[in-house]
């Protein structure tokens, strides 16, 4: 019984902060941050053990699955698109997430977290199902992983219009390619905010980062640490 | 009507993502089988051996509530209570520097290939 009360919990109190965000965007009511905020709270408050409320809600968290399945419709709806602007395109993604896993691995080491979060750290500007992946494959964790990767996005979310104006960006491509290597889905919501070419951008860069990070962050991750280790 | 059609697409989906899941049980891949269900699923559409219309709507669907189905993992982090209450401001600070080094540096790059690409063209 209670099993059903926490996925139900979950839909509704998604729908109710979505429709409250949709009408006055104020940013910590974004539902991706206040829903998970909210359960957290709850679980505490009730004393309800986070085993139960997993066991109620796991095939919601399944439907990540065949969502990166869905990623190949907006592929080759618009793969006109990439192959015009293929170059561009893969420079930034490849550089991106190559970037992303020296920049993670250097702030870690800095302030001398475990190699366990280091490890939950690295992949959190790829896509949320890619992310979990990625994090199993390398030794960290997913539920620390998915907190990571949704705060990334708040961030990139917040000061992506800033940095536009800051790096004074002209082209739709690389507004575009900021929001989707940088910050993911969350991100690319943003990017369709300000045009539909630069959210379209946002989403394949989004989507080749996950493809190329699922293949190859593995492999790069425990390069870069031994890299640092023999400076540090 | 627009509901069933859904529910049928997404079906379709979840299908090839169980597919995917086989195909790397069977060949001891080390690749997601969801990453192997995207592949597919793309394959197919080009070849026009699925039409976009039988799973555009589901696709969409898929997509458009994806921050629906991240709520349950986030809300584990609740597991980790130690971590975050000792280092959860260096945790919050690396991601927020972090986030933007990567997002300048990633614009800063593409706009520069993209205008070295059409001063190439134009000369």
């Amino acid at each position: 019984m209670k099993v059903w009360i926490s996925l139900i919990m979950t839909i509704m109190i998604y729908l109710l902060f979505k429709n409250i965000y949709r009408k006055w965007k104020v940013i910590v009511l974004i539902p991706v941050f206040i829903c998970p905020l909210f359960f957290i709270f709850l679980l505490i408050i009730m004393d309800f053990p986070y085993e139960q409320y997993h066991q109620g809600t796991k095939w919601l968290t399944y439907l990540l699955q065949p969502a990166t399945v869905a990623f190949a419709v907006p592929m080759y709806k618009h793969w006109h698109l990439l192959k015009k602007n293929m170059v561009e395109i893969l420079s930034g993604v490849l550089f991106g997430v190559t970037f992303s896993v020296f920049v993670t691995m250097f702030f870690s080491l800095l302030f001398g977290f475990s190699s366990f979060i280091t490890h939950s750290l690295v992949p959190r500007s790829i896509t949320t199902p890619i992310a979990v992946t990625i994090t199993e494959k390398i030794g960290g964790n997913a539920s620390l992983t998915a907190a990571f990767v949704i705060l990334t996005g708040i961030t990139g979310l917040m000061l992506g219009q800033f940095l536009i104006r800051l790096l004074r960006l002209k082209t739709p491509l690389a507004k575009g390619m900021m929001f989707g290597v940088g910050a993911h889905g969350i991100g690319t919501s943003k990017a369709f905010e300000i045009g539909e070419i630069e959210g379209t951008f946002s989403s394949l860069a989004m989507i080749l980062a996950a493809i190329f990070g699922v293949f190859f962050i593995p492999l790069l991750a425990p390069l870069v640490e031994k890299f640092f280790a023999l400076w540090i | 009507m627009k509901w069933i059609r859904i529910g049928v697409q997404v079906g379709i989906l979840i299908l090839l993502n169980e597919l995917g899941k086989m195909i790397s049980h069977w060949l001891h891949l080390p690749i997601p089988g969801s990453i192997i269900g995207f592949f597919l699923l793309f394959f197919c559409l080009k070849r026009k051996w699925i039409s976009i219309s039988w799973v555009e709507a589901g696709a969409s669907f898929l997509l458009g509530e994806m921050l629906l189905f991240f709520i349950p993992p986030v809300v584990g982090i609740i597991q980790f209570k130690e971590v975050i209450l000792s280092s959860g401001i260096h945790l919050l600070l690396v991601i927020v520097i972090g986030t933007v080094v990567i997002m300048v540096a990633t614009a800063w790059l593409v706009e520069k290939v993209y205008r070295l690409r059409r001063e190439e063209t134009t000369e």
